[in-house]
């Protein structure tokens, strides 16, 4: 019902028009960049944005990162639709990576339990790690805000120093630890490249939470708390519980994350600072989808193909990667600010239908 | 005398397909008050929108001074000495009245703000037309009348010679109203003219000297105030003729909700209200009387479990509600409708059928094992849209997309759907239109036919009038007086005790809470 309405299907266009024009703009303004700070503008911007479809091996990239792009996406939907704004999926990331790689390395590892046993041990890490913030805000006020951004630290440091001090090979001074055994790492789709069950993951992972959301009275509470507390109170939902739940089975998305990421073809073994940070872009991801669990995947893959495409100009021409982070500012800028094109009033009145104001419809009182 | 301010034949089509005008004639005459009445619905905002430059007219033309104008945005009718005041106030909380009132056109010494005579300006504007506000205190910490006032204030200052107020007194007490309409006055006093959008048909026929009546986005005609009626207004309005008249209860049951020795304290510990004793039977309406803040809500929030009890308790069919939670509350038979809809009553961004079956998340028709029975929801939405007359989209529109008589109309189906045994009611009506108020009004009757206690409180005194079996009068936190309704009963008589200025024998006021 909820998906065939047709305001529904006007929202998505609007949407995916929004997101689009956004797109458009920043990579306007990122040829501009290119333009500016480049010896060889043109071979740059080829490499930006044709650079991932060149080979197997750069596909296999871009996917990985899109499996990974979807997951940290959807741990940061569901708590935004509950109008929560924990920030914790790093954190998680680095829990469920750790206890997944604890499970690689146990002598579970070594047999056919690994893969399923270590995904199940990282999301209950990550569980307990989004759990965390939402009791302290449930019980004492903490913000989730403040207290998940910390725990991120907490996680990333003791995992660091675990790795230095316990995990890596003894005596060999590296900060990683061994290769998992085969039987712990996920096995390839594409032999020779990323693409391997991460992708799988991800996009069960977005359907399960779209059923959640959409299909379950948890999931309705979960929305209906987040589009307004007070109604949620006044009809007898507990909101301190939908919340911190919310933030749980987020935490347990942001764990399986840290399973894809260690026991993925891409490392395979637990390493120092192995996010990148990528978990933190899926704010961009979940803001952009507008939080809806199956936009997810679809922004994860265009803005993935971006990512890996300014990895690889890093990489082959003398513009840095860094350069991403522009085009993702203004993609932010714009499509959370809500913007309206400029202009389109001007485009509307010369096509001669006066006032195409879509920002007052509902103004027809 | 020529009109100062006239539009001729507008139209107005938006891009939804909705046609909010459909040539709209209006001419209002200098140093008049204009009212503009109809429902919601009418088209009444978007004429005014379009007489401020927020929107712009698809066919029909402005004339100012006989003069033909077209205002691009607000900027240019401001300029042209139009002004508008808006139902939701566009103000700085955290700055000062007389920062809000000169922002944007602040008085300059060299290039520093000239504070001083910022300050000076609007206390002179201030004791011109009557409008008392103190320049000083940041505008969040005033009462929403007074923030009114600053509003009004604004486009003083900016040299407004006609002043659109858009349903200025939906969101004041009456005391408020009354303050308000002082000020009205003063301003066509001295030559102003005033445009004056309304619901309140007492209100319209008090303040304005000519009215103009929308219907369905056409102008039906205009008339002079003291040519008509309330009755004949109505029925312009509506184009039928409508009784906002209800049948008493015809019997009442046993005691359903009583309330013994209560207090109610907010949460820095002062006392809201206290030793409040009274008793609601089934099949009776009990109207809660007082100026707005003076323990009727709270005592309503109370009851639905919405905030904690200092001392004394509150039975629900003979059991003690104190440790249930609102869910328990709810399936003993208890319904409510809240005083803000859109802040506590509906969320907005979800859809019609989810809203509709918030609060029934427990029960077995829609939800099993944990999953949401969409064909159920979906059925439920259409019979109650159906039964309640909700117009919208369907089901699966968000319920932001309509208009407030309708969202009122959600609530209300969803509290009413199934018989209660308690109904809570705050402010059913505020900003709604008649044909809506009627409507709403006959599914108050029908469920207190249909056995339910309510308990009601309104700011209107006609609405507590028409609907109650006995009202109880509340000042500063307690029950000064009690009444068994009669046709002798009138606003006055309960205003002497919402003010506080004459007290009731106790033993008459016993016999009436009983």
């Amino acid at each position: 019902m909820s998906t065939t309405s047709p305001s529904r299907w006007k929202t998505v266009r609007s949407e995916t028009g929004r997101a689009l024009t956004a797109l458009v703009i920043a990579l306007a303004v990122a040829l501009v960049v290119i333009l500016l700070t480049s010896a060889d503008p043109g071979a740059a911007f080829q490499t930006l944005l044709t650079a991932p479809l060149s080979s197997n091996r750069t596909m296999g990239l871009w996917i990985d990162d899109v499996a990974k792009l979807t997951l940290t996406g959807l741990a940061f939907s569901l708590v935004f639709q509950a109008r929560q704004f924990s920030m914790g999926v790093q954190g998680q990331v680095y829990m469920g990576g750790l206890f997944a790689a604890l499970i690689a390395m146990s002598p579970i590892g070594a047999t056919p339990l690994a893969i399923p046993v270590a995904m199940l041990a990282a999301m209950c890490a990550g569980a307990v790690y989004g759990f965390i913030p939402g009791y302290a805000k449930a019980r004492f006020g903490a913000s989730e805000i403040v207290s998940s951004l910390m725990l991120n630290y907490i996680a990333i440091l003791v995992v660091n120093y675990l790795i230095r001090a316990h995990l890596a090979p003894a005596g060999t001074g590296q900060l990683m630890t061994a290769k998992f055994p085969d039987t712990a790492i996920f096995p390839a789709i594409l032999p020779g490249t990323r693409f391997d069950l991460g992708i799988v993951i991800a996009l069960v992972s977005a359907l399960a939470v779209w059923f959640l959301l959409y299909r379950t009275s948890w999931g309705l509470k979960l929305r209906l708390v987040g589009h307004n507390p007070k109604f949620a109170e006044y009809a007898g939902i507990r909101s301190s519980f939908i919340m911190v739940s919310a933030m749980t089975v987020a935490g347990a998305f942001g764990g399986l994350l840290g399973s894809v990421f260690v026991q993925g073809r891409a490392f395979g073994n637990l390493a120092q600072n192995f996010d990148g940070n990528l978990a933190f872009e899926g704010i961009l991801i979940a803001i952009v989808a507008r939080s809806r669990p199956l936009a997810v995947p679809i922004v994860a893959l265009a803005y993935g193909y971006l990512r890996q495409g300014a990895q690889l100009m890093g990489i082959r021409t003398d513009v840095p990667t860094e350069m991403i982070s522009v085009v993702q500012a203004i993609i932010i800028l714009l499509v959370a600010s809500s913007f309206s094109l400029p202009g389109k009033k001007l485009f509307a009145r010369l096509r001669g239908q006066k006032s195409a104001n879509a920002a007052t419809p509902e103004a027809a009182k | 005398m020529a009109p100062l301010l006239e539009a001729i034949s507008i139209g107005k089509t938006y891009p939804g397909g909705t046609v909010a005008n459909d040539g709209v004639n209006l001419s209002v005459s200098a140093g008049e008050v204009h009212a503009v009445v109809g429902e919601n619905g009418a088209g009444k905002s978007t004429l005014m929108k379009i007489l401020f430059g927020i929107e712009q007219p698809d066919r029909g033309e402005i004339r100012l001074d006989g003069k033909v104008v077209s205002f691009a945005n607000p900027r240019e009718a401001i300029d042209n000495g139009i002004g508008m005041v808006f139902q939701h106030f566009s103000l700085v909380p955290s700055f000062s009245v007389y920062e809000n009132v000169v922002l944007g056109s602040e008085p300059r010494n060299g290039i520093k703000f000239d504070r001083r005579e910022a300050i000076e300006k609007v206390r002179a504007l201030s004791e011109k037309f009557r409008l008392a506000v103190d320049p000083l205190p940041p505008v969040g910490q005033l009462p929403v009348g007074q923030q009114q006032r600053v509003e009004i204030l604004k486009a003083l200052y900016r040299d407004a010679r006609i002043l659109i107020l858009d349903e200025p007194t939906a969101v004041l007490a009456p005391q408020e109203v009354e303050e308000l309409f002082v000020a009205v006055r003063a301003l066509v006093a001295q030559g102003r003219t005033v445009i004056f959008i309304a619901h309140k048909l007492p209100e319209v026929l008090e303040i304005s000297d000519r009215i103009t009546v929308m219907r369905g986005g056409k102008t039906v005609g205009s008339v002079n105030a003291r040519d008509v009626t309330e009755d004949s207004l109505a029925t312009m309005m509506v184009g039928r003729e409508i009784a906002l008249r209800v049948d008493r209860a015809k019997t009442r049951g046993d005691v359903a909700c009583e309330v013994k020795a209560l207090k109610l304290t907010a949460e820095s510990g002062v006392t809201i209200a206290q030793d409040l004793n009274l008793k609601v039977h089934s099949g009776e309406i009990l109207g809660l009387v007082g100026v707005e803040g003076n323990g009727q809500a709270e005592l309503l929030e109370a009851i639905a479990g919405l905030r904690p009890v200092a001392d004394g308790v509150i039975y629900l069919n003979g059991t003690s509600l104190g440790p249930k939670s609102v869910l328990e509350r709810r399936e003993q038979g208890l319904a409510s409708i809240p005083e803000d809809r859109i802040a506590r009553g509906l969320a907005t961004g979800a859809t019609i059928a989810e809203n509709l079956i918030a609060t029934r998340l427990a029960d077995k028709r829609f939800v099993r094992n944990g999953l949401l029975d969409l064909k159920a929801m979906k059925a439920n939405a259409l019979s109650l849209i159906e039964r309640f007359s909700i117009r919208s989209g369907g089901p699966g529109y968000a319920v932001g997309t309509l208009s407030g008589g309708n969202m009122q109309k959600v609530v209300v189906a969803r509290e009413l759907s199934e018989q209660p045994k308690l109904l809570l009611v705050n402010q059913p009506t505020r900003g709604v239109d008649l044909g809506a108020t009627q409507f709403i009004w006959k599914s108050l009757t029908d469920a207190r036919d249909g056995g339910a206690a309510v308990l009601l409180s309104s700011a209107d005194l006609s609405e507590l009038l028409a609907l109650s079996d006995r009202l109880v009068v509340f000042y500063r936190g307690k029950i000064v007086a009690a009444f068994v309704n009669s046709d002798d009963l009138t606003a006055e008589t309960l205003g002497t005790y919402m003010l506080g200025l004459s007290s009731q024998d106790p033993e008459a006021m016993r016999a009436a809470l009983q």
